[in-house]
């Protein structure tokens, strides 16, 4: 008898919602989001990014490399050169490769990098046939700088936001230790046993 | 039979001691089984249906994490935290970085702290959510308004995983705590979403525990089953909604807080009813008041720096005190997540010397061999679904 009301009060919950708007949203009405509507710190791909003057960013420095937690980074140092565009002497990125097969998308390369020379995509890479096509070499990671969008971090923006100073004019400091408790907790919730 | 006055189940029950003739029969439950929250292989002995005796096995997902913490720097290691419990990752991330500050010394900057509580409780309810869904489906599929129950879950669990999405960059393995702080701060809007995400899992959650308690084949299948008493409980170190649903008041965020739990007031569910049901009860006044919490927070985050050490440069950044030895616990969605930690490790001092992790679904495990004893089959997923295990954490 049990078991009948049960099954009935399960299947009188399927039958309201024949009768409620509909709450799940199809495929076919709005298309996958695009990596534009993605939020603006979505992490996904790699690229490798130009500076100001028109030249590489990587100096080669293997921060990256070492500090990543999987190891997916490999980063062959060129010979020092000038800059056809700055005239100063600076070190040059030979080779580099990031293994996505690896990569666990932690953001560590991008927050250490002294140059802002690596940041990370709203767009996944496409998925390949073979494992080669997983690896993102030098060429594909120039050339996902141009293919936008890019996420919102750089090594600076990253640091200047976790800065330990920020925000702590001395009269804020003052403010923030006086500032009052939150308030009052609510009674508990209805439904606590 | 009364299940709470029987004599304590003997889990490593000869099996030549049961009669003979009773024509035993041996059941691998997994590793492959869909409720089984991963890979987890339950041997049971069974007596037509009825369990005589069930031994886990797990050791299915291990992947040497506590060894590749030696390994790797203090720098390194959030990341790989986050792969633990895979439902819960924001909370695993932070029992490491508090152990870290701990060791070290480390104020963390009261903002950060907050919306450290903030993205714990969220967790909590991401997890409970995607509890709910699992737990229902596992023991009633359509006839116990499962099915349609997990769809609703997972979708109330969707917008939790959009927040962190919008702070962090990531839906899942968020990487956003770091030694002395948080990597990402607050970014516009964020307030608003999560405010607009607690009000519609406020509106519908009544429904849903309404679907539940309502029901008669629910009842039916949680109430009496898989008793476990608060002596053996404590015995054999459940801690969170387990322990808490077998009667014992202890919540580590109100009698041990860290982040900004000190600052307010945490209620704590507790049940005395010691089965599958008090489980589901303790779990489900959990999340409302989880509700609350954040509720309470999200306008309150003070304004200020959201970490209190340098951002990280370089991979040695952090080195830890030699032989200094500290074990610290915090209650996440699955009870006491401790952290025992050694500093002085290699690279001079800046991977640990041994990391070792206390997982709250491991000791939930030990529960099973005693509280299958006597149930049928169909009841193991109910026992196992409310002691809401994940077998990333207890294999690691
Ligand atoms: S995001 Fe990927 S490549 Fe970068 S440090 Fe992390 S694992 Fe390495
Ligand atoms: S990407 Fe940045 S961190 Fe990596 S080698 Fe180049 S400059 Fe150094």
């Amino acid at each position: 008898m049990n078991y009948i009301s049960g099954s009935w009060s399960a299947l009188s919950v399927t039958l309201r919602n024949f009768f409620r708007p509909i709450t799940t949203q199809s495929r076919l009405d709005k298309p996958a989001r695009l990596p534009e509507e993605r939020a603006e710190r979505y992490r996904a791909s790699f690229a490798l990014v130009h500076d100001e003057h028109g030249d590489t960013a990587c100096i080669a420095c293997k921060i990256c490399e070492n500090i990543c937690p999987s190891s997916v980074i490999t980063v062959v140092p060129g010979p020092k050169a000038e800059s056809p565009n700055t005239g100063k002497k600076r070190a040059w990125l030979e080779d580099f490769t990031l293994d996505l097969q690896g990569c666990i998308y932690c953001e560590l390369c991008v927050q250490v990098c002294p140059a802002d020379a690596i940041v990370m995509r709203r767009v996944q890479e496409i998925p390949g046939y073979q494992r080669e096509d997983l690896v993102l070499t030098m060429d594909r990671l120039y050339a996902n700088e141009t293919a936008k969008p890019h996420t919102w971090a750089n090594a600076s923006k990253l640091k200047e936001m976790q800065d330990p100073t920020r925000g702590l004019a001395p009269a804020a400091e003052a403010t923030d230790a006086s500032a009052a408790a939150p308030a009052a907790p609510a009674a508990p919730p209805a439904g606590a046993p | 039979m009364n299940l709470r006055q029987r004599d304590r189940i003997n889990p490593h029950l000869d099996l030549d001691t049961v009669d003979a003739a009773a024509d035993l029969m041996a059941l691998n439950m997994g590793p492959q089984h869909p409720s089984t929250h991963g890979v987890l292989r339950i041997k049971l002995f069974l007596d037509g249906e009825v369990i005589i005796k069930a031994v886990p096995y797990p050791g299915y997902l291990h992947r040497g994490v506590e060894k590749l913490c030696e390994r790797l720097t203090c720098v390194q290691l959030t990341p790989i935290f986050d792969k633990h419990d895979y439902v819960a990752p924001m909370t695993n991330e932070q029992a490491l970085n508090i152990a870290l500050e701990r060791m070290l010394g480390v104020e963390v900057p009261r903002r950060a702290r907050y919306m450290r509580t903030i993205l714990a409780e969220l967790q909590r309810l991401a997890s409970h959510l995607l509890w709910l869904g699992t737990f229902t489906l596992d023991i009633g599929g359509t006839i116990g308004g499962g099915a349609s129950l997990m769809m609703y879950t997972f979708r109330e669990r969707e917008p939790i995983l959009d927040v962190f999405e919008m702070l962090t960059g990531a839906r899942f393995h968020y990487n956003t705590h770091q030694v002395g702080g948080n990597r990402h701060d607050i970014p516009d809007g964020w307030a608003a979403a999560v405010k607009t995400c607690m009000d519609q899992l406020a509106a519908r959650m009544p429904e849903y525990e309404e679907q539940c308690v309502t029901n008669s084949v629910f009842l039916m299948r949680t109430k009496g089953i898989g008793v476990i008493e608060t002596p053996l409980a404590l015995e054999l170190g459940l801690t969170g909604p387990n322990l808490r649903a077998s009667g014992v008041d202890l919540d580590l965020r109100r009698d041990a807080p860290f982040h900004a739990y000190d600052e307010i007031k945490v209620n704590v569910a507790v049940s005395n009813g010691c089965d599958t049901h008090a489980r589901f009860e303790v779990r489900i006044a959990e999340m409302y008041e989880s509700i609350r919490i954040v509720r309470e927070l999200i306008d309150n985050v003070p304004e200020g720096p959201i970490c209190s050490l340098k951002p990280v440069r370089t991979v040695n950044q952090i080195k830890l005190p030699e032989g200094k030895q500290m074990y610290t616990a915090i209650e996440t969605p699955r009870g006491e997540l401790g952290t025992w930690l050694i500093g002085g490790g290699a690279e001079k001092g800046a991977c640990p010397y041994r990391l070792k992790i206390r997982p709250p679904s491991l000791h939930a495990m030990a529960a099973l061999p005693y509280a299958l004893v006597g149930h049928t089959v169909s009841d193991v997923v109910a026992v196992l679904g409310s002691l809401d295990p994940i077998m990333g954490e207890v294999d690691r």
